[in-house]
């Protein structure tokens, strides 16, 4: 027997010799022009807690790994030696339909998750982009939303526990099983969207929902921004219960394949419930004008707009694009989107998508120019933070990232957000350097 | 013994200090004044602060936590006191920070639908006062008439209606908090999801350990078209309870299930006439709410189940003031305890929906086994019970039987694959229970998040985790410095 004595070597013996990539295969995991030393697909929780111990004990910087799909959002690792890949941990564990709960592995893809809770006729009402290669731990991890938070949240409603390896390999779990608990802490809500930085999820417990015996929607097109915030306002201030709202600009329209500027609407329920508020909703769109048309391939917009901005369409080689997020209060979403549209240079190219009931902004800029991007960037965070909001910058190459940081200014309570690092992760070995300010 | 066993001198400067911050009308420091403030609604622990101070802004309760940190003395945070888990009663003695001269709706926002409160705002005042503009405030904790925002963000509060809506956390949009060595911060606010660790996330349900909140900005929800509310009355509890699985099963989501059992119903009729049959097993209170065509049809869906289930009679409220009289029932089912008990322990934990027969039916005979009454109010769509664990004083050992079986019920509940709080928080009351459900690893990370807010360990100390020594087989320890009642 040869003993393991190099880090690489222990966790190759860790895992076993068939989940241990080095070399060229390692260009999936490449990371702002950087690629780790190793990648290992540990077969079960008791791998990660051994691999990480293993890389606490040797200081090795170590990244999270799923699909793939949100692994641009955040600044490059300050040090990274090892991709911890979670595909391996793809299964659902527990599906109770009548407790309306499921539990599922980090590494289950979301299109499979899907699937199996459909076999039972329910789902889990989060729509993320590229669900095909999304996994659930990324998506918790990046606390990742669509427009379906409208009606359903974010990971924040959504989310009752989780099962997590911290940076040492001590496992532990929090929450529970139940959709009620109000026992010690709730930390479940410090993992969601701290991007791996403070333990890695390897397991959740969800909240699912029945899919809907119908769900129908309306594009509600043609009309200024400010008759589309009236319009958003007054279907969600009514007794509606919408699935979406989500404003479009013409530029977003096309791309997901709807006519002009507009809110994009859908309804589910039983048929006889969807029919009621259907007639309320042309009604409320007739008040303003508007006539609400009814959207024919349901499935292929919801999927579009879920994938809004990611989706590569039409964008010609020599560009450069920049992809974000942004937050404003709901109610300012049109104007937001209207000043970023006014601050942005006219040679930056701006499509952008609000999701009215919340105020989340995402778009994308793109032009052959990096220095306008980044004009755009800058422009578009100083609008939304004079709205009290923020800019996240999701993708962007390394000439616009050297001159905007994608997190922007520390947020309110960062002293103790450092704090809370130091203490879940003291050596700095998850995710080190990839998270706001640094962390 | 009462209060921290502070020098009399540094009592003397500390109430000189409180007075100069919160005006001399804003302290309270007379023995027979703090008595008020000796425990909250969980009666069974009382202990005594040194002093209260009642400041009226955020910058004087930032000041009034500076103050404690130098001197090193703890401090906690009450809002009404209406809580049931001993959150807001001391440990350690110390200055009580009481929230109630802040009540004020800082500001209503209709078009965003949120609203800014001072922490002492009454919950349903908020309701009140956002009416007229056809919005509600959904969390409806059994005590809103009294109890606070602060409290409830303290508490991550539930009740009835929570079913649908979900609980305190899911409508605290932002919070003006003073951090534990007198910084204040502003956690999240009018826009969602900013950059950073959500710090409100685990602040809302940390029972005044990770500071104070003195501002909150919460969600407001359209008012639902129509609302139909039915009373189900079953033979047996396990009638009901299976009637609950059955429509949850289906995919309905009932605004409120709310179960009460035979002495339940007894005690309520006794005391607020909510005309509930008192032959019955137990009754389901079913509430459906939203557009008008969707309740119809759900209540089609729930008068089937019910059916199936062997109801013995479904009556609909016609009027308000029947929806009104049968929700009278529900919310003073505590308090209708009086009629049929000296005094009694009010529990509260979860089980999984489904596991709701089988664990009432087991906390029967755990009352059986015990000799004592348990009666039995539950939100039962989140499968959120709460037994009324009777105590009657002149049988022998009839407050220790009580806490033995209550230990027992959250046991049974953690194996059933439950939670030992569902919305009254740990506090004192539940220290020991924590570990029934973390392992040492599990609260070591709440431990860490405590540390780093509060590394002094001054802020409402003694809650929630346990003695490093668990006392008593039942682990039911009411620590060294809250005496219990005689």
């Amino acid at each position: 027997m040869i003993l393991a004595t190099t880090p690489l070597e222990k966790l190759c013996a860790i895992v076993g010799a068939d989940a241990f990539v080095t070399g060229e295969a390692l260009g999936t995991y490449r990371l702002g022009g950087g690629k780790p030393q190793a990648a290992i697909l540990p077969a079960d929780d008791g791998e990660v807690s051994k691999s990480l111990a293993c890389a606490w004990e040797e200081g090795l910087g170590v990244v999270p790994w799923g699909g793939g799909t949100y692994q641009s959002v955040g600044h490059p690792p300050r040090r990274y030696d090892l991709a911890l890949d979670l595909r391996r941990l793809n299964r659902l564990l527990v599906h109770e339909p009548a407790d309306m709960t499921a539990t599922a592995q980090a590494g289950i893809r979301m299109v499979e998750l899907q699937r199996q809770l459909a076999d039972r006729g329910q789902f889990l009402p989060l729509d993320v982009p590229f669900p095909e290669r999304a996994t659930l731990g990324g998506v918790l991890s990046g606390k990742v939303s669509g427009p379906l938070r409208c009606r359903y949240g974010t990971a924040r409603d959504l989310v009752l526990g989780l099962r997590l390896a911290h940076a040492d390999g001590t496992l532990t779990k929090c929450g529970a099983k139940v959709v009620k608990n109000a026992t010690g802490y709730d930390v479940t809500k410090l993992y969601l969207g701290s991007h791996g930085t403070l333990g890695i999820i390897l397991e959740a417990t969800l909240k699912v929902v029945p899919r809907p015996e119908v769900e129908q929607g309306w594009w509600l097109a043609g009309h200024d921004p400010g008759t589309a915030q009236t319009l958003a306002d007054r279907i969600l201030g009514s007794h509606l219960v919408p699935n979406r709202v989500e404003m479009l600009d013409e530029a977003a329209g096309r791309e997901c394949g709807l006519s002009g500027s507009g809110l994009a609407v859908s309804i589910s329920g039983l048929p006889e419930t969807v029919q009621g508020q259907r007639a309320s909703l042309e009604r409320i769109a007739g008040e303003s004008g508007i006539i609400a048309a009814e959207i024919r391939d349901v499935e292929g917009i919801w999927r579009a707009l879920s994938d809004f901005p990611w989706a590569n369409t039409g964008w010609s080689g020599g560009e450069v694009h920049a992809l974000w997020r942004g937050g404003a209060p709901p109610a300012d979403s049109a104007k937001a989107m209207l000043a970023i549209r006014e601050a942005t240079p006219q040679s930056v190219g701006v499509s952008t998508a609000a999701t009215v009931a919340h105020g989340i902004l995402r778009g994308r800029f793109r032009s052959e120019a990096p220095e306008a991007v980044v004009h755009g960037l800058r422009a578009a965070r100083e609008v939304l933070g004079a709205l009290g909001g923020f800019l996240t910058v999701l993708d962007a190459p390394a000439s616009v990232r050297a001159h905007v940081d994608v997190w922007g200014p520390a947020p309110e309570g960062f002293g103790v957000m450092q704090r809370l690092k130091t203490a879940f992760d003291p050596k700095g070995i998850l995710n080190p350097g990839r998270f706001v300010g640094g962390i | 013994m009462d209060g921290s066993g502070l020098a009399p001198e540094i009592r003397r400067r500390l109430i000189q200090a409180c007075q100069r911050i919160a005006g001399p009308e804003g302290v309270v420091s007379a023995p027979d004044e703090l008595r008020v403030y000796e425990c909250d609604a969980l009666t069974y622990y009382r202990s005594m602060p040194d002093l209260v101070v009642l400041p009226t802004s955020t910058p004087q309760v930032a000041e009034i936590v500076r103050l404690c940190r130098d001197v090193g003395v703890p401090f906690l945070p009450r809002g009404a006191g209406t809580g049931l888990s001993g959150g807001a009663t001391p440990h350690a003695g110390g200055v009580m920070i009481v929230l109630t001269r802040m009540t004020r709706i800082l500001e209503v926002d209709l078009a965003n639908r949120m609203a800014t409160v001072e922490a002492g705002c009454v919950n349903l005042w908020l309701t009140n006062a956002v009416k007229h503009a056809g919005l509600f405030y959904a969390p409806d904790p059994a005590s809103q008439q009294a109890c606070t925002i602060g409290g409830n963000v303290a508490e991550n509060a539930g009740g009835p209606h929570c079913l649908k809506y979900g609980v305190t956390t899911n409508h605290v949009l932002g919070a003006t908090v003073v951090l534990p060595d007198g910084d204040v911060a502003r956690l999240g606010g009018t826009v969602a999801d900013g950059p950073g660790y959500d710090l409100l996330g685990v602040f809302v349900g940390s029972e005044g350990t990770l500071g104070i909140c003195t501002e909150v900005t919460l969600r407001l929800m359209p008012q639902p078209e129509a609302v139909k509310t039915i009373l189900a009355v079953f033979r047996t509890i396990e009638d009901a309870s299976n009637t609950v699985s059955g429509i949850i099963a289906r995919g309905i989501i009932p605004v409120a299930m709310e179960l009460m059992d035979r002495e339940t119903i007894k005690a309520v009729e006794a005391n607020v006439k909510a005309g509930y049959p008192l032959d019955a097993g137990a009754v389901l209170l079913i509430e459906l709410d939203g557009p008008r065509a969707e309740i119809e049809a759900e209540a089609v869906g729930v008068e089937a189940v019910c059916r199936d289930q062997d109801c013995l009679d479904l009556r609909v409220a016609q009027t308000e003031e029947e929806r009104a009289l049968l929700w009278k029932g529900r919310k003073e089912a505590a308090g209708s305890f009086g009629r049929i008990a000296h005094h009694y322990h009010l529990q509260d934990a979860v089980v999984p929906r489904t596991m709701l027969p089988q664990v009432l039916r087991e906390i029967e005979k755990i009352g059986l086994r015990h000799g004592i009454k348990i009666a039995n109010v539950a939100h039962a769509g989140d499968g959120n019970i709460h037994p009324m664990i009777c105590v009657d004083t002149d049988v022998p050992d009839s407050e220790g039987r009580a806490m033995a079986a209550g230990s027992e019920i959250m046991r049974r509940c953690i194996e059933a694959g439950g939670s030992v709080t569902g919305e009254h928080g740990i506090g004192l009351e539940k220290r020991e229970y924590l570990r029934f459900m973390y392992s040492p690893a599990d609260l070591a990370v709440m431990l860490r998040v405590r540390a780093v807010f509060d590394p002094a360990g001054l802020c409402n100390p003694g809650k929630i985790f346990p003695e490093e020594e668990p006392a008593g087989a039942y682990g039911f320890s009411p620590g060294p410095l809250a005496v219990p009642r005689p």
